[in-house]
């Protein structure tokens, strides 16, 4: 218990030291200002991740704080999100005047002058305090158009019981990670798919972690050109140790996504698999998952080369103020609002990373939480290229590791999708 | 007699056959005339999302289509495309007309239940149909590997989206499944123009089945069937939301990219709408050379009518 | 068609279409089944064949939103006006190119096959745009007459070939028994073309109603949602997708179109009696 504390105090720090590290801009721009005192401001929210909650109280707390304003939530679907971003906030007559995007997307609409610049309104909405990371991926040119919402990294799930019946312990560093993987998968010979890890083809974002882990990366500024660098020495390195996952541990299809994991993990083909936290609550419900094994389910940050948690991909969302619309200062107000301690611990008991770093310890204390807080602490995210959601787009990495699980020369796959990903993000 | 004779007999001048086509004329104006034009120009112009906000865009003349023609890759998925829309419009149009032709001889409550199951097949929403569809061929708990697994060869765990023919097949399957109701539909209610004095009389001068299709059926029909599957063509050419689904659940993308997946990669995924454009200008093209034989052949037998 | 089919060849014709109903059909029994299941049941090794023992739970779901009416009441109106706007006029302009002929009525035609080869997919912007700068976003209006332009190209060539396949000397007999002009086209030809305006009435139906990528960037406000822009709320990428309510979504919207189609069926048969031709 008093472990867990420290742990939790280490990693605020950490976090805390992580988002000073890196340095603000004080370019002095002219915030875009203006707009009537009065008007009916819109949010959009995409699915059901914002509890309703937080929406209650963001409604309420606008209004109240201004009065003859009010505030509507329209909630929104991921699925043609950016075909609908695309158009609306074209729009003056129908922007929303608030947006909340993927941090993936978000670089495509900063860039294209979508978003309102919030550099100068920086400081007030947590300055140093916001996650670094999303606030660098939504910057150009030393102009920030948009500010972290929250933050999801996966942990791994695995079973106690078969740990316990194989002679296994819990990881602790990435060799150890995988030895245990291809253990547990040997020690369970049937079902034929069980996997000691879970890692279907397409997974990439589970499998960077190995190649952050080894010093590789995605891709790498050279020079203010993007280039693919997934054919360096130490991707390699990362790369192979994924293909020995696919060959060795996992009995996931060669070309499967990562959709539905609770489904093999409750017909017991799963030994370990890295997820996002909202997955226990799907093992949880008796309608869709197992509530019974839960007693047998026990999760771990995944480890790091030297034993502290290993670089894990952070996902999440951005919110931006639409730079056409009318209403500049109540936007303004309203995503203040959302990211204002109140707003932000509501999400955080509801299981999504704060977008402030000191509000991580709002995650509670139980073993889910400590494993969020400490995958957080070294997560990383995709490069900060302009053209990267093309990358995502024309699915590069997908293919390169359906190919990697395939069994392909690893050497070989990995220069072709650098050359790829070069001819994207030039 | 003929079946089909519009005669002409208005008297020329008149203004009565242009005034009918005003409602029409003005509909397809209103709705994409400026999409159209604004469509050519974009193809034109180096437009990206940055444009898309506001930015004043660069005109680059035909670069992008330069660009783009340049593109190996592009001239892998042209031909892959076409094999895909011929091998796809073929067997649509077999088993639709075939369809067509067997409901004139079914008793009318089977006509009706196999009216509602085509019908039922094509409202599916395409959410649904795409999912289980995909249900059914998934790897680990899909019923077509439980099936063959239970009937003998062993097909647990088989991957029928890893190798790019068999992904084909599976896209095939579906995209069949998906069309044939239009075709049967469309082409039963032609059939059911076709006078049955002719045929009787065909049969009693001793045409077989097969004559009577040749020498009476088929010539009432074809206006239609032309139309039907000169879409067919069109759509099985440009067949988009099949291809994405599947290039989700397995497989690999660059393998089996058709044109439809490859300009939405290009264009709307990555932002480059000037690109995009001329894409789907290039594919315009495309459709009318493949179908220029085709359309030649419709209008010939226009005027001949 | 009665007495010209064997009864041999009747049986096989009905067996055949048996089987074809059933290929046809199984997907779609498919999906009612899943979404009388749980969340669990659906994704598991052993498949759950019939839906016996299962439960209303995601019917329940589905309606809980409370947003099924009134995307339904959307569709409905979006649907019900194109199907009438398109056919009224695409039968105008049919009879125009079937029954005359007059300078232009060729570029006509040819223009409307351009027009339906035109890709569409990347034209959802200029729409977009279009529907903005005349104020008809979010509005039933605008989607209607975006749709309306669809399915016309498709539908007057098909109606074209209908009023082409009925005798113009049907229409000759009517005059010289002294109908006028109108009279024998609406008395003679005009119920002959029934079967041409069900397929393609259905046609237009089926169209407007299950389309989505135009739908979902123009009808953004709650209140306004098409049925499939409301089905797609419940897949979600960050939360897993809840396929029973997806399927049971999914039931829902295909319920309508077999109502409709059953309202319309009776006209599919043949309209030519024997015995009219002869002449």
């Amino acid at each position: 218990m008093r472990m867990k504390k420290t742990l939790a105090v280490t990693v605020t720090a950490l976090l805390a030291m992580l988002a000073m590290s890196s340095c603000g801009s004080d370019d002095d721009n002219t915030p875009q200002s203006g707009g009537p005192a009065k008007a009916d401001i819109r949010v959009w929210l995409n699915g059901a991740d914002t509890p309703q909650e937080a929406r209650d109280w963001l409604k309420t707390t606008f209004e109240d704080q201004n009065p003859g304003s009010t505030l509507t939530i329209e909630e929104q679907q991921w699925e043609g999100l950016v075909e609908r971003l695309t158009t609306a906030l074209t729009s003056e007559s129908e922007t929303p005047d608030v947006v909340e995007v993927g941090n993936t997307q978000a670089p495509t609409f900063t860039s294209a002058g979508a978003f309102s610049d919030l550099t100068s309104a920086l400081p007030d909405l947590g300055g140093d305090d916001l996650l670094q990371g999303f606030v660098d991926g939504a910057t150009a040119d030393g102009k920030t158009y948009a500010v972290p919402y929250y933050a999801g990294s996966k942990y791994v799930f695995y079973r106690k019981d078969l740990f316990a019946a194989a002679g296994l312990t819990v990881p602790t560093t990435t060799d150890e990670f995988v030895q245990t993987a291809i253990a547990l998968k040997q020690a369970n010979p049937s079902p034929a798919n069980f996997s000691g890890f879970w890692l279907p083809g397409q997974d990439w974002r589970n499998g960077v972690t190995f190649v952050w882990n080894d010093g590789g990366d995605l891709a790498v500024d050279d020079n203010g050109t993007w280039q693919g660098s997934l054919s360096s020495p130490e991707s390699i390195a990362g790369l192979k140790t994924v293909q020995q996952l696919f060959q060795q541990a996992s009995g996931a299809p060669k070309d499967g996504n990562e959709a539905d994991p609770q489904t093999p993990f409750c017909n017991n083909e799963i030994g370990m698999m890295s997820a996002p936290g909202w997955v226990t609550g799907l093992i949880q419900d008796p309608d869709t998952g197992c509530p019974d094994m839960m007693k047998n389910v026990g999760v771990f940050a995944m480890p790091g080369a030297d034993g502290s948690p290993a670089p894990v991909l952070l996902g999440g969302s951005d919110i931006a103020i639409s730079a056409k619309s009318p209403n500049q200062d109540l936007a303004q107000k309203a995503v203040a609002l959302m990211l204002s301690d109140d707003y932000q611990s509501i999400l955080a008991a509801n299981g999504l990373t704060p977008a402030k770093t000191s509000l991580a310890s709002q995650l509670g204390t139980d073993e889910f939480a400590q494993a969020t807080i400490a995958a957080a602490t070294n997560a990383k995210l995709t490069p900060a290229a302009p053209g990267w959601a093309t990358v995502e787009g024309s699915r590069i990495l997908e293919d390169l590791f359906v190919d990697i699980a395939k069994g392909g020369d690893v050497e070989k796959l990995a220069k072709a999708a650098d050359d790829r990903m070069s001819q994207e993000l030039g | 007699m003929t079946t089909s004779g519009p005669s002409r007999p208005n008297r020329p001048g008149s203004l009565l056959p242009l005034g009918l086509l005003v409602p029409a004329v003005a509909a397809l104006a209103l709705a994409l005339g400026y999409p159209l034009v604004r469509q050519v120009i974009l193809s034109l112009q180096e437009f990206g999302l940055a444009q898309q906000f506001g930015k004043p865009a660069e005109w680059v003349g035909l670069q992008n289509y330069r660009d783009l023609v340049a593109d190996p890759y592009l001239w892998k998925v042209v031909v892959r495309s076409v094999v895909f829309c011929l091998v796809n419009a073929a067997l649509t149009l077999v088993l639709g007309v075939g369809v067509a032709l067997l409901m004139r001889q079914m008793s009318k409550p089977i006509r009706i239940l196999v009216q509602s199951g085509l019908l039922l097949a094509w409202a599916m929403p395409v959410l649904a149909a795409l999912t289980v569809w995909q249900w059914l061929f998934d790897t680990q708990y899909g019923i077509v590997n439980w099936l063959l697994t239970h009937l003998g060869p062993d097909f647990a765990g088989h991957s029928w989206l890893l190798e790019p023919l068999s992904f084909f097949f599976v896209a095939t399957v579906i995209v069949v499944w998906m069309s044939v109701p239009f075709v049967a539909f469309t082409v039963y209610a032609a059939l059911t123009q076709v006078p049955e004095d002719l045929i009787e009389a065909a049969e009693l001068d001793g045409a077989g089945p097969w004559q009577r299709l040749r020498a009476v059926i088929l010539p009432t029909v074809r206006p239609v069937l032309l139309v039907v599957a000169l879409l067919q063509v069109i759509w099985d050419l440009r067949v988009f939301t099949q291809i994405y689904v599947l290039q989700k659940a397995g497989g690999v993308t660059r393998d089996t990219n058709l044109l439809g997946t490859y300009i939405y990669r290009l264009g709307i995924g990555g932002g480059d709408f000037g690109t995009a454009a001329a894409v789907a200008i290039f594919m315009l093209v495309l459709t009318v050379v493949l179908t220029a034989p085709y359309v030649r052949m419709m209008l010939r037998q226009e005027d001949a009518a | 068609m009665s007495k010209r089919v064997s009864r041999s060849s009747r049986t096989m014709a009905n067996l055949a279409g048996i089987v074809v109903f059933l290929l046809c059909v199984f997907p779609v029994y498919w999906m009612v089944n899943t979404s009388l299941l749980t969340r669990r049941e659906i994704r598991s090794p052993d498949p759950t064949w019939t839906p016996l023992g299962g439960t209303l739970d995601n019917y329940r779901r589905v309606f809980e939103g409370g947003q099924f009416l009134d995307a339904l009441r959307t569709s409905l109106m979006v649907t019900l006006a194109t199907v009438v706007v398109a056919l009224a006029f695409a039968f105008l302009a049919a009879v125009a190119v079937a029954r005359f002929r007059f300078r232009g009525r060729r570029s006509f035609v040819v223009a409307l096959l351009l027009i339906q080869m035109i890709p569409v997919e990347g034209l959802f912007i200029s729409q977009y745009k279009m529907l903005e700068s005349m104020q008809l976003l979010n509005t039933v209006l605008g989607l209607t007459i975006v749709y309306v332009a669809s399915v016309l190209p498709f539908t007057v060539w098909t109606l074209r070939g209908f009023v082409a396949g009925v005798p113009y000397e049907l229409e000759e007999a009517a005059m010289m028994d002294g109908c006028s002009r109108f009279q024998a086209f609406f008395k003679v030809t005009f119920p002959l073309l029934a079967p041409g305006l069900v397929a393609t009435g259905v046609f237009g139906f089926i169209q407007a109603w299950n389309e989505f990528t135009l739908a979902v960037v123009v009808m953004t406000s709650d209140q306004k949602k098409t049925l499939p822009v409301w089905l797609s709320t419940f897949t979600d990428v960050n939360r897993g997708t809840d396929w029973g309510a997806v399927m049971a979504g999914s039931t829902l919207i295909a319920i309508p179109v077999v109502v409709f189609f059953l309202i319309v069926q009776g006209r599919m048969v043949s309209g030519l009696t024997a015995g009219a031709v002869k002449g």
